[in-house]
C-alpha cells in the first residue's frame, strides 16, 4: 500500500486509550484520518490515580481540555512535586520540585555555585532556592507570572483519580469525533504479509484499519500476543514486583505534593486528590506478603487505607514499540516502575513521537525505525531516573539493600561517576527530566560531589553571596503572594475559597 | 583572602603544547574561564615549526567565543583580515553545474507547529509552484546579492533569521589571540620539546624538555602539537581510528591569490574531479586550496587544476599539507588531552576545525581536574562529548559525498557507492521517506543544515509530516508567496558586503588596537 493511512484503530482501555484515540484524531483530523476506539472492559480500581508530570498541561492545551473543569470532573488536585521521606528517619527528607533551582549567576547555572557555597559552610538547603518547592511546603500553589519565570521555571503536575479521568479523556474524543467500540474481548485477524488487518471484537464486529495502536497495557494484545514482539526485562534493574494500589479520606487541607516514604518492606506513595488519599504501596513478593504490604503502608503513612488491590509489577521494554502496522503505546511498550509516576509521562511520549513519525505514505520502514530508536533511547533515561533512586538510596530493610545492589546501566553509571566528580549532570539525547531533577535525586540521595564546574570561580564571593540572599528573600515574599491550594481549588470549583 | 577553589591545596599546573590556532584559542578560553590562582597555565611554542593555518573558515560559534573572550569585533576582524560568512556554496557537489548554498540561517519558520519543510514539500508534491528550498532562506538571498548587514534582534523579523561567521588569517587570529592572551597571565615558553618524561608507573606525563635543555614540569598536559600529537599518539599511544575510506581526501594543496573583484560573505567549495577546491575572500587577499585525494588524483593534477581556478594571480607557490581523516580512539588519556589536529581531522569542507577546538576548549575548562588529581570520571565525560562531536560531524560531511550524481568520476563513484555508517543511512532513509531532518541537541550540525545539503545534494522528499495539513493548501500558497516576497524585498536593502567590511573595519581609529592589552 502506497497511499496515506486514513483510519487508525485504537484498542485498549483507560487512560491510554482516551489519550491515544484524542490525540491522534485531535492532529490529524485536518489531514482527513479517522480514528476508531475500541474499548476494553476497564482495569481501574476507585482508588487507582494519575500523578502526572508537568509536560502533560501542553498536551491537555491541544486537546482542549479546560484546567478547571478537569480538577472539578475528577475531583483531582495539584501537584509541585514529590517529597522523599525515609519513615525510619535515618536520613533527611528531600523534595523534587517541578520547578528550578535558584537563578544563573554571570550565566552559569546556580547549582555550582550552592555546591561551592555549601563547601564553605552554606547551611541553606537546595530546595529553599526553589520557589516551588517553597510553596510546596506551606500548601500553596505557584501561578507562573513574569516575575517567577525570570527567577525560574515553576512548573505544575496533577493527582487525578483515574476513572473520572478516563471519562473526562474519552467524551474529548468522542467529541472530536472518535468512534467507539465497546469490547469485552478482542481478536486479532493477520493479513497474508503478517500485518494486521482487523480486530474482531466479541466474535462478531470486525473493525478494519491501516495502522493499529495497543493500549491494551502490559500484556500487548495486539504487539506480543498477536505480532509476537518480545520484550527487553528491567527487573534486575528495579527492585519491586508488586504494587498495592489503596486510598483513604482525603486531607483537609489537602497537600498540593506527593509524599514518598521508605520503610523497610518497599514505599509507600501518598498522592492527594480532593476526593481521596491515594496510596501505592510498591515492594518484592519475596521479601514480603500482601497483607504485610498493606500494613506496612498503613503504619508508615498513618492513613485508615481501605479498597486495596495487588497488582504485579513487571518493568521492561518491547524490543520494538512499533512493528509492522502496529505501534504500541503506554504498557504495551514500556512497563515502568512506579516511582516517580511516569506512566501517564511514557504514553504522551508515545504519543509526541508518533505524530512526529506518523507515516507520510504507506511505506514507512524509516519512520519506524525512527520511532523505535527515539522511544527506545526516552524509556531509558527515564527507566534510569526510577533506577538512580533504588541504587543510590541510603535507606534501612532487606528490600533497600537489594535495590542497592540492582543493576546499573552504563549511562547511569556515567552520568552518576560524572556527578561525583564534578556535580554535573551529564547531558543525553531524548532525556524528560530537567537538570534540577536529576541534582534533586543526586543531592536528595546524599551524593557529595568531589568539585564543583570551576568556571564560577571567576565570580567574586561577595557577588555570589549577595545573590544568594536576593534569591532567598525573593523566594519567601513571592511564595507568600500565591494562593494556598485549597483556596485554588475552591476558586476553580466555583465555591469560595477556604 | 585567597583561598583555592575546590579545595585546591596548590594551582594545577597546566602545560599546552603548541601555539597554533588550537593552542592559543584553548589558552585564551582557559584564561578567561578559569580562576588564575588555582591553574597556573603555560603555553611552549616554537618559531621553527609552521602551523598548518588551513582553517581560514569559521561556523557562527566562534562570535560566541570571541564574545566570551570579550574581544571587539571591528578591531578582531581589522587584525586578522576578517570578512563576513553567511554560509558556504557548493559548486558541482550534486552534480556537474550543480549549485547550491548551506547558509548559517533557517529555512522559513515553523507554521502551525510544524517545521517549515513539511509545508514546503508538501507545496511541491502537491504540484504547487513552491520553488526551491533555497528561495526561503534569507541568508541565502543575502549570499546572492554579496550582502551584509548584522541579524536583526527583533526575532519575529526575517532579517533574525541567521548568525553569522568570518572567514580571517588563522596565523593573524592566533597572533591576536596570544597577545589578548599573554596580557592575561598566561606564560609564554618560546622552544621545541625534544623529550617526554613519562612517569613508569602510571604513564602519566611528568616533564618536558626543550632543545634549549629547560624542563617543563607540569600537573595536566594539553598537546595542540597538530598533526604529530607529540602526546596523545606518541607517548600516550592512543590509538587512531583511520577514516579514510570513508572520507579519502588526504592532501591540499593551499594557494593564497590577489583579491579578485568578486567578494563573496560566503566561502565556495567547487567539487573537482579528485577532490574540491575552497575559495575564501578576505580582506587583503583570497585563500584557495585544492582537497584531493592521492588515491583518485596525483599532485601535478591536483596543482593544476586549483591554479587554473584561481580568479586573481597567485600570491606564492601552493603549499602542500597531507593528512587522513579521522580520530584518536580518545582525546584525554591519564593527565593528557589533545585538542585540535593532535585529536582529530577532518577535511575543511564545512569549517568545522575551529569549531572543534572550541568545543574542546569548553568542555576542558568545565572539566578541568581540581582537587590536585587528573580524575579519570572527568576524562570518560570529556572523550563522551568528544566522539559525539567527531562522529556527528563526520556523518555530516559525508553526506555531501554520498549522495553525488557524478557519475564516470572514481572519487565521486567510490564516495557514492561506500557503505555508510547506519547513522547516516538512516537520516538520509528517513529524509526521503518523511522530509524528517536531523534534529539533535549535541554537537554539530542543526536541523536547518542538514536540509540544506540533503535537499542541495538532491536528496528530495517523498512524504511530508501531515500534521502540515493543517493549513489548507490555498492559505499555504499564499503564506510561501508571501515569505519569499519578505526575504526577497529586504535583501535588497542590505549593504553590499564590500562596502560593509569598509566601513565597519575603518570606521574605528586605528588606535583603538591597543585595547587588546587593557585587562
Amino acid at each position: 500500500m502506497t497511499t496515506p493511512i486514513s483510519k487508525v484503530v485504537v484498542v485498549g482501555r483507560d487512560a491510554p486509550l482516551w489519550l491515544a484515540a484524542a490525540t491522534i484524531r485531535r492532529a490529524l483530523k485536518p489531514s482527513g484520518v479517522m480514528v476508531e476506539a475500541v474499548e476494553l472492559p476497564s482495569a481501574l480500581a476507585p482508588s487507582d490515580v494519575h500523578a502526572t508530570l508537568p509536560a502533560l498541561e501542553a498536551l491537555h492545551n491541544q486537546l482542549r481540555i479546560d484546567e478547571a473543569a478537569l480538577l472539578r470532573a475528577t475531583r483531582g488536585a495539584f501537584s509541585l512535586g514529590q517529597n522523599f521521606v525515609d519513615a525510619t528517619g535515618r536520613t533527611p527528607a528531600f523534595l523534587h520540585p517541578y520547578g528550578a533551582f535558584g537563578t544563573a549567576i554571570d550565566g552559569k547555572d546556580f547549582f555550582a555555585y550552592w555546591l561551592k557555597a555549601r563547601r564553605y559552610g552554606l547551611g541553606v538547603a537546595l530546595e529553599d532556592f526553589s520557589l516551588t518547592a517553597a510553596a510546596a511546603r506551606q500548601g500553596r500553589l505557584l501561578i507562573p507570572d513574569d516575575e517567577s519565570e525570570i527567577y525560574g521555571r515553576s512548573d505544575y503536575g496533577y493527582h487525578l483519580p483515574a476513572i473520572p479521568y478516563a471519562g473526562v479523556l474519552k467524551a474529548a474524543a468522542v467529541h472530536d469525533g472518535v468512534t467507539a467500540h465497546l469490547a469485552r474481548s478482542v481478536d486479532v485477524a493477520l493479513a497474508e504479509n503478517g500485518d494486521i488487518a482487523a480486530l474482531q471484537i466479541d466474535g462478531d464486529r470486525r473493525v478494519e484499519g491501516e495502522l493499529f495502536i495497543d493500549a491494551t497495557g502490559p500484556e500487548g494484545l495486539l504487539i506480543g500476543a498477536a505480532l509476537g514482539v518480545g520484550r527487553d526485562d528491567w527487573r534486575a534493574h528495579l527492585p519491586a514486583d508488586r504494587i498495592l494500589t489503596t486510598s483513604g479520606p482525603a486531607f483537609a487541607p489537602v497537600p498540593v505534593y506527593a509524599e514518598l516514604r521508605a520503610w523497610d518492606g518497599g514505599w509507600a506513595g501518598v498522592y492527594p486528590s480532593q476526593a481521596r488519599s491515594h496510596v501505592v504501596q510498591a515492594y518484592n513478593s519475596t521479601l514480603c506478603g500482601d497483607e504485610d504490604a498493606l500494613r506496612g503502608a498503613v503504619s508508615t503513612t498513618g492513613i485508615n487505607l481501605a479498597d486495596a488491590v495487588v497488582r504485579a509489577s513487571d518493568p521492561g521494554r518491547r524490543e520494538s514499540a512499533w512493528s509492522r502496522n502496529c505501534v504500541a503505546i503506554g504498557a504495551a511498550s514500556c512497563v515502568f516502575d512506579p516511582i516517580h509516576s511516569v506512566d501517564l509521562h511514557a504514553v504522551q511520549l508515545g504519543l509526541i513521537h508518533l505524530l512526529g513519525c506518523f507515516p507520510a505514505s504507506g511505506s514507512f520502514a524509516a519512520q519506524r525505525a525512527e520511532y523505535n530508536r527515539i522511544t527506545r533511547l526516552a524509556f531509558e533515561r527515564v527507566r534510569d531516573f526510577q533506577s538512580a533512586y533504588y541504587v543510590l538510596n541510603r535507606y534501612g530493610g532487606t528490600f533497600w539493600s537489594h535495590a542497592r545492589d540492582a543493576d546499573v546501566s552504563p549511562a547511569l553509571a556515567h552520568g552518576i561517576a560524572t556527578f561525583r566528580s564534578r556535580g554535573e549532570v551529564a547531558p543525553w539525547e531524548e532525556e524528560s527530566f530537567a537538570p534540577d531533577s536529576w541534582r534533586a535525586l543526586f543531592i536528595g540521595h546524599g551524593l557529595a560531589p568531589d568539585s564543583y564546574l570551576p568556571i564560577i570561580d571567576r565570580t567574586a564571593p561577595d557577588e555570589m553571596k549577595a545573590q544568594f540572599r536576593r534569591m532567598l528573600g525573593f523566594v519567601k515574599e513571592h511564595v507568600l503572594k500565591q494562593p494556598t491550594h485549597d483556596e485554588y481549588l475552591g476558586r476553580i470549583s466555583g465555591r469560595a475559597g477556604g | 583572602m585567597l583561598m583555592q577553589a575546590n579545595g585546591m591545596a596548590a594551582p594545577l599546573k597546566v602545560v599546552i603544547v603548541g601555539g597554533g590556532t588550537a593552542g592559543w584559542m584553548c589558552a585564551a578560553a582557559l584564561a578567561r574561564l578559569l580562576a588564575l590562582t588555582d591553574y597556573d597555565i603555560t603555553l611552549i611554542e616554537s618559531d621553527e615549526i609552521g602551523t598548518v593555518g588551513v582553517g581560514e573558515a569559521t561556523l557562527p560559534h566562534i562570535k560566541t567565543f570571541n564574545d566570551m573572550l570579550g574581544i571587539d569585533e571591528a578591531q578582531f576582524m581589522r587584525e586578522t583580515q576578517a570578512t563576513f560568512k553567511l554560509g558556504i556554496e557548493f559548486v558541482g557537489w550534486d552534480r556537474p553545474g550543480g549549485r547550491y548554498i548551506h547558509p548559517f540561517g533557517t529555512f522559513g519558520e515553523p507554521w502551525a507547529g510544524v517545521d517549515f519543510q513539511h509545508h514546503w514539500a508538501r507545496a511541491v508534491q502537491a504540484g504547487q509552484d513552491a520553488g526551491p528550498l533555497q528561495d526561503y532562506s534569507y541568508a541565502v538571498a543575502a549570499c546572492r546579492a554579496e550582502a551584509f548587514e548584522f541579524p536583526n534582534e527583533d526575532l519575529k523579523s526575517i532579517r533574525s533569521t541567521y548568525a553569522y561567521a568570518y572567514h580571517f588569517d588563522a596565523g593573524l587570529y592566533a597572533n591576536f589571540l596570544r597577545r589578548w592572551t599573554t596580557v592575561r597571565g598566561v606564560k609564554r615558553i618560546e622552544g621545541q620539546v625534544v623529550d617526554v618524561a613519562q612517569n613508569a608507573g602510571t604513564g602519566h606525563v611528568e616533564a618536558l624538555t626543550l632543545k634549549s635543555g629547560a624542563v617543563i614540569a607540569g600537573d595536566l598536559f594539553v598537546d595542540c602539537s597538530g598533526f604529530r600529537s607529540l602526546l596523545l599518539g606518541h607517548a600516550m599511544g592512543v590509538a587512531w581510528q583511520d577514516w579514510s575510506e570513508w572520507l579519502p581526501c588526504d592532501r591540499a594543496l593551499a594557494v593564497p591569490s590577489a583579491r579578485a573583484s568578486a567578494f563573496t560573505p560566503y566561502t565556495r567549495s567547487t567539487a573537482q574531479a579528485g577532490g574540491w577546491i575552497w575559495r575564501i575572500p578576505l580582506q587583503h587577499r583570497t585563500g584557495n586550496g585544492h582537497v584531493f585525494s592521492s588515491r583518485f588524483c596525483d599532485e601535478e593534477l591536483a596543482r593544476d587544476t586549483l591554479m587554473q581556478a584561481l580568479d586573481g594571480p597567485a600570491l606564492a607557490e601552493p603549499r602542500l599539507l597531507r593528512f587522513q581523516a579521522g580520530r584518536r580512539a580518545k582525546a584525554w588519556e591519564g593527565n593528557v588531552v589533545a585538542i585540535g589536529l593532535a585529536s582529530g581531522f577532518l577535511e575543511p569542507l564545512e569549517s568545522t576545525s575551529i569549531f572543534l577546538i572550541q568545543a574542546a576548549a569548553t568542555d576542558l575548562a568545565n572539566l578541568m581536574p581540581a582537587n590536585g588529581a587528573i580524575d579519570p570520571r572527568l576524562a570518560a565525560e570529556f572523550n563522551r562529548l568528544f566522539e559525539i562531536h567527531y562522529d556527528r560531524t563526520r556523518d555530516f560531511l559525508m553526506l555531501h559525498y554520498a549522495a553525488n550524481a557524478r557519475h564516470g568520476e572514481p572519487l565521486w563513484d567510490h564516495v557514492r557507492a561506500v557503505q555508510l555508517p547506519d547513522s547516516l543511512a538512516h537520516k538520509i532513509a528517513l529524509f526521503e521517506e518523511s522530509a524528517a531532518a536531523p534534529d539533535y541537541k549535541l554537537g554539530l550540525f542543526s536541523r536547518d543544515s542538514w536540509l540544506a545539503v540533503l535537499v542541495g545534494q538532491g536528496v528530495l522528499p517523498r512524504g511530508y509530516n501531515r500534521l502540515a495539513d493543517r493549513i489548507p493548501m490555498p492559505d499555504l500558497e499564499a503564506k510561501l508567496r508571501d515569505l519569499k516576497a519578505r526575504i526577497v524585498t529586504n535583501a535588497a536593502t542590505m549593504t553590499p558586503h564590500e562596502e560593509f567590511i569598509a566601513s565597519y573595519c575603518s570606521g574605528v581609529a586605528a588606535a583603538a588596537s591597543d585595547t587588546v592589552y587593557a585587562a
